[in-house]
């Protein structure tokens, strides 16, 4: 069945670049010493353990979590709006999660104790959310959903512009402007520890939504009419993504385009089905940010480009050539 | 035995009542035709039957359970939409949703029900074909085999043959014939007096949210009916095997007045 092989191969592919980010890096380090240094056996040199298990393990898992959320998210907003354009950052959680982080940096508060930063980041996406839900929330149609988000996108957006503004001096400004650009070095478990838990309470939000998404390719009133609960879907939907994406921007920024992407590419490969899509994009998105984390440590080994950098970099030009390659197909 | 009953059905949009307290009973093995003018109230009537709009009153299946909603009664929406290029055999078989716990594979009876509704709309040839990607008039029949896979006693549709060759419009109401005649009940919106007239067990005509007609197709469609509800003359005839009605042409406001006076 091309499904399960579908979904062995993407299960395959994520193992391997997760295994294959533990084992690339600036210290190079030996396949079996990695492998020992990672179980902490002993024997290892400590510095290798370090390396194994402070710096590379999060960072794998990271990559790995975050990318399963956004490709997750992407799918299920895609599939609820029944609009290929839509990605995790339409409902405004993603800039307010950045928001939330750029304060921390701006107050100093982020200088002040370790987790500060995703703190007040998840701060920012539970704020959104609440925002969300009350110009969104009960009864209210799609389209009301899609403008609010736009509408809180547009806000962080413009209080995080005001902080740049207004930022005491250049290396705080600087320092927002990287952390805006989303990467995965240097994070600890203590992010893992932070953002998964989060992360894991959106994937059950989302993985459960498959039927009803499936019934709304018929519309919203054809879905009613077969007996699903729209207004609980929504409600999902917008608590899943946030959840998710709001621990994924917490601990890594703002990365785009893997949302928008990985369920498109996906999509003809499960025959256009919006649940069988959750699962494969998640595996998708995990996939393409293990990738894209691993090339960022190749390509620029001095001066690591900043992840978000290369997965718009790369995902914008792969999408026009899908958009494209849709042109031609239909034409 | 599944009725349809409403009782006092009436609703408010906007501050306007767009329908009228509807008392209507409908009995297994009736094809029911909903006839009016555009903006007369017949989508209003059976979304709110279905309980998919807020209304006043009661209808037998908003007490009903969602998935014990959604057993009972299929609905088939005018407007016809198809998100993803899903394949026409996967559009049919959403109408198990109700039939299926969730992530369960289609069981035998699925399939078997998804098989007929294929073929008693004549898209089996091209079940394995991308739906988004068919005609209009071919969706509309994919979309009509879903709500028919619901296997439902009560079966609500809405314009179902607008778009359709005049072989595939007999086709359609030739199978809610069939539906009624096998002990379930149709309730169908029809713009196409003729098909209406010849299909239909019974007929509502509605007028500006109240419905000012109901019986058999000869008893309402009569030549003043037409003219003062539609301002329409027609042809009307007794064929052997039914009524022929076919629309003729506007009755100017004035005739009519005149006609009365």
């Amino acid at each position: 069945m091309a499904y399960r092989r579908l979904i062995a191969g993407l299960t395959a592919l994520v193992i391997v670049l997760f295994g294959a980010s533990l084992l690339i890096g600036p210290a190079a380090i030996g396949l079996g010493e990695s492998l020992a240094a990672l179980l902490g056996l002993s024997g290892s040199a400590e510095a290798t353990i370090l390396v194994m298990q402070e710096i590379r393990l999060p960072r794998a898992i990271l990559g790995l979590t975050i990318g399963a959320s956004l490709g997750l998210s992407g799918a299920a907003l895609q599939g609820y709006l029944r609009n290929p354009l839509a990605e995790p950052g339409l409902i405004g959680v993603s800039a307010s999660a950045a928001l939330g982080a750029v304060l921390a940096i701006y107050t100093g508060l982020s200088a002040a104790f370790p987790l500060a930063l995703p703190l007040s980041a998840l701060a920012g996406a539970v704020v959104a959310v609440m925002l969300l839900l009350a110009l969104a929330g009960r009864g209210a149609d799609t389209l009301t959903l899609i403008l609010a988000g736009v509408a809180l996108s547009a806000l962080a957006g413009a209080l995080t512009s005001l902080a740049l503004n207004l930022s005491p001096n250049p290396f705080a400004a600087l320092e927002i402007v990287f952390w805006l650009l989303g990467a995965l070095t240097d994070r600890s478990m203590l992010h893992v520890v932070l953002a998964v838990p989060f992360m894991a309470v959106g994937w059950l939000l989302l993985a459960g939504l498959g039927r009803g998404l499936d019934a709304l390719a018929l519309g919203e009133e054809a879905a009613a009419s077969l007996g699903v609960r729209l207004d609980w879907l929504r409600l999902a939907v917008v608590l899943g993504t946030a959840a998710s994406v709001g621990a994924a921007t917490a601990v890594a920024g703002a990365i785009g385009f893997v949302g928008l992407v990985v369920p498109h590419l996906l999509r003809p490969l499960v025959g256009g089905r919006p649940s069988r899509l959750l699962l494969a994009s998640a595996l998708g998105g995990a996939a393409m940010l293990l990738a894209a984390d691993i090339a960022v440590r190749i390509v620029t080994p001095g001066q690591e480009l900043k992840l978000g950098v290369l997965t718009a970099l790369v995902g914008a030009p792969f999408f026009l050539w899908l958009i494209l390659n849709r042109r031609r197909s239909l034409a | 035995m599944t009725r349809l009953v409403l009782e006092g059905l009436s609703v408010v949009l906007a501050g306007r009542r767009v329908l009228e307290p509807v008392d209507l009973t409908v009995a297994p093995g009736e094809c029911v035709g909903l006839i009016g003018p555009n903006g007369a109230g017949k989508s209003t009537l059976m979304r709110a039957a279905l309980g998919l709009l807020a209304a006043e009153g009661r209808s037998s299946l908003t007490t009903l359970p969602r998935r014990e909603r959604a057993r009972r009664a299929a609905w088939l929406p005018q407007a016809r939409e198809i998100a993803w290029g899903m394949c026409v055999e996967e559009i049919v078989a959403l109408g198990r949703t109700p039939h299926r716990l969730p992530g369960a594979p289609l069981s035998a009876a699925d399939r078997d029900a998804v098989t007929h509704a294929m073929a008693a709309t004549d898209v089996t040839a091209f079940a394995a074909r991308d739906a988004t990607r068919l005609s209009g008039g071919e969706q509309a029949r994919v979309l009509l085999a879903r709500a028919l896979a619901q296997e439902a006693p009560i079966l609500l549709a809405d314009e179902p043959v607008a778009g359709l060759d005049p072989a595939h419009q007999i086709a359609a109401m030739e199978v809610f014939a069939a539906h009624a005649g096998a002990g379930g009940l149709v309730v169908t919106a029809l713009h196409d007096l003729g098909l209406a007239a010849r299909w239909c067990t019974r007929l509502l005509l509605l007028d500006a949210g109240r419905i000012v007609a109901d019986g058999p197709p000869a008893a309402v469609l009569t030549q003043e009916r037409l003219a003062t509800v539609y301002g329409i003359e027609a042809h009307i005839a007794e064929a052997g095997d039914g009524l022929i009605v076919q629309p003729l042409t506007r009755v100017a406001a004035r005739e009519i007045t005149e006609g009365a006076a």
